[in-house]
């Protein structure tokens, strides 16, 4: 259908009460590409992203990831897209209690296809947690569980990497490690979409798309280049508001 | 992993498994026991209520005309109509042999004594039934009429007997007295050991044992009648049509009668084995146990019904609440890929682990429970009932799938996304 990542064109989340988490948005995101999402606290970030995954509808308007369109999909389905092409990294982690790092990342694992442990310990190695892969979350500090929701969401080898706030509960060490591995895997050419707060990651990225109210107010490099503000909204016109932004 | 993530959710949170199995170990056990306590109930109250006497009067078939003269029939010379003493243990061989609880003759004439005539009654004191096959059935008087009181020692030899109470007034007579017993054919000397309260006619009568009486009466080996207490179930509308048309019932039903101890057909039963006689159930006593057991049965049905909801209720309060707690964790699994059905077969798997374990405890415990309120209530133990051991594991199970489905399947179709940002 078409090369980019991700391709939304005038979408709007809203909620009973008249609130719109999202407004009319239109962005597209190309394939390895780095994009940071930031803006203020119910901005529509983390609505932006739950639109991504598939785990949220819009209320108008398409999502298309990975040439996929989300609105063709029941519940069902967009589990099975999520884990054939999703990682997902939360700020809260969202690890299962009672299973340990490795379980947690085999998790993935089964329900993407099959169980193999060896590989599960592996990608807990490339997050530098191998000494701590049969620890409960309860005995892991925050950034070993960021790591290891990091690593559950690579198992599966994803082609689109969406996190939320992914360094929002760390300290300084411990988001350093989160930014490295980051930036790893953007060099292997994977496409990353991350909200955040913070300056420093989302500088990281190839492009900062800033949200306010729901709608996009914002587009620019983080080197300042193309930083003139674009009004995104429900009236925007679809030529002008969709990027076009080629990895570098 | 699907057993991997069951048994490392039983193991490492142990605690809320067990206090969900707890939820359906307290609450089953309360149903069970009450159950329990139900089965046994009937029964139990059966034997209680034989306090009333028999319910089953067997007589010569040919006796249809009674010569009754203040309530005793009188034994005319030379009349035949009287069943044999030695056909009775045939009582403890029919197949309603385990229901006969107690039985007795009873062989009545008039006899002179201290110059006046008084009715002078023979049944059984004590006396051994013996039986091919089995321990000697002790049986008497004393067992079917539990409202009688012997004030004094029970007769246990031929040279015993009890004086009615009014009587004994009457001629100043007590325990130790030795009185002359003579009827037209024979008279005996009989030593007094009681005085016998039973608030019917044999409070103005002389009773003693059978043998005595059938000497003095010149019918030995010979009972006019046999009062039988058995235990029978209250008749339904099966067992009246049965008393109302016997014809009317298809054979499908008359199986059902013959295999059910109505009074009836426990009645037909026992006619049957005994040559030339006649059962006739005692109507006031069968149906005041009928009426009480009915409505006791319906009580327990009541409370049981009361108890299962109560129960029912509260498991499925703590299920639920523990199912509702892991709705970020239903939302994780969704996240990661799991469809809804693969979430609903991992709590489901839980429920019925839960379900069955507390089932199997409260079959034990429910038991246990029932065994203690018979005991307290009847003061008498229990056996345990087999089909309480398959019937609570089943109802843990039901009720903790019930339970947990609902939360489980609102979760599955509530935003998952919503769910992880704990909206």
């Amino acid at each position: 259908m078409n090369q980019s990542a991700v391709l939304l064109e005038y979408v709007t989340r809203a909620y009973p009460g008249g609130v719109r988490a999202v407004d009319g948005v239109n962005l597209k995101i190309a394939l390895g590409e780095w994009v940071s999402l930031m803006g203020p606290s119910g901005s529509g970030k983390t609505t932006l992203l739950n639109l991504l995954d598939g785990l949220d509808r819009p209320t108008d308007g398409c999502v298309h990831v990975m040439g996929q369109n989300l609105l063709q999909l029941d519940v069902d389905e967009a589990a099975t897209f999520r884990r054939e092409n999703v990682g997902l990294i939360f700020q809260q982690f969202h690890l299962v209690s009672y299973l340990t790092a490795v379980e947690n990342v085999m998790l993935a694992q089964y329900y993407h296809s099959m169980v193999d442990k060896q590989e599960a310990l592996l990608a807990l190695e490339r997050v530098q947690l191998a000494d701590r892969a049969h620890h409960l979350p309860s005995q892991l500090s925050g950034g070993e569980q960021q790591r290891v929701c990091i690593a559950r969401a690579l198992i599966n080898d994803p082609k689109i990497i969406l996190a939320d706030e992914p360094t929002g509960n760390l300290d300084e060490d411990n988001a350093d490690r989160v930014v490295k591995i980051f930036q790893r895997l953007h060099r292997e050419g994977r496409t990353l979409v991350i909200a955040t707060h913070d300056p420093d990651l989302g500088r990281l990225a190839q492009r900062i798309v800033c949200l306010r109210h729901g709608q996009i107010v914002e587009e620019c490099s983080p080197d300042g280049s193309d930083a003139a503000p674009r009004a995104t909204g429900a009236g925007a016109s679809h030529d002008r508001d969709v990027m076009h932004v080629t990895a570098s | 992993m699907f057993f991997r993530m069951l048994i490392e959710s039983f193991v490492r949170r142990r605690s809320r498994k067990l206090l969900a199995v707890a939820a359906v170990w307290i609450g089953l056990s309360l149903v069970i026991g009450l159950l329990a306590l139900g089965l046994d109930v009937g029964d139990k109250l059966n034997r209680e209520m034989r306090s009333f006497g028999a319910n089953i009067q067997l007589q010569p078939a040919e006796a249809a005309v009674d010569v009754r003269v203040g309530g005793y029939e009188l034994v005319a010379p030379g009349r035949t109509v009287y069943l044999d003493e030695a056909d009775l243990p045939r009582l403890k061989q029919i197949f309603w042999r385990n229901n006969i609880l107690a039985f007795a003759p009873r062989l009545t004439t008039q006899a002179r004594l201290a110059g006046r005539s008084v009715p002078l009654v023979g049944t059984w004191f004590n006396h051994h039934v013996l039986l091919e096959d089995a321990d000697p059935f002790v049986t008497g008087a004393a067992e079917v009429f539990p409202y009688w009181q012997a004030r004094g020692a029970w007769p246990m030899n031929p040279e015993s007997c009890l004086v009615g109470a009014a009587l004994a007034q009457e001629l100043d007579l007590g325990p130790g007295d030795r009185v002359e017993l003579t009827t037209d054919q024979r008279s005996t000397s009989v030593r007094i050991v009681g005085v016998l309260t039973s608030g019917k006619d044999e409070d103005e009568a002389i009773v003693a044992p059978l043998s005595v009486v059938q000497r003095l009466a010149g019918l030995p080996g010979k009972v006019a009648e046999v009062q039988i207490s058995a235990l029978t179930t209250p008749e339904n509308k099966l067992a009246e049509r049965y008393g109302r048309d016997p014809q009317s019932l298809t054979p499908a039903e008359y199986e059902r009668w013959v295999c059910t101890p109505y009074p009836g057909s426990v009645a037909a039963d026992i006619q049957n084995a005994v040559p030339g006689s006649s059962a006739r159930v005692v109507r006031r006593v069968a149906e005041t146990q009928g009426a009480v057991l009915g409505r006791i049965d319906g009580l327990m049905l009541l409370l049981g019904i009361f108890v299962l909801i109560a129960s029912t209720l509260s498991i499925m309060g703590v299920l639920s609440s523990a199912v509702l707690e892991r709705r970020g964790e239903v939302a994780l699994l969704q996240a990661v890929g799991a469809h809804r059905a693969d979430v609903l077969r991992l709590f489901l798997t839980e429920a019925v682990a839960i379900g069955l374990a507390g089932g199997v405890l409260a079959a034990l415990t429910g038991q246990v429970l029932g065994g203690w309120l018979l005991r307290v209530i009847f003061d008498s133990a229990s056996e345990p009932h087999g089909v309480l051991l398959i019937l609570a594991p089943l109802l843990g199970l039901l009720i903790a799938v019930a339970a947990s489905v609902p939360p489980v399947w609102r979760t599955v179709h509530q935003q998952a996304a919503r769910l992880l940002r704990g909206v």
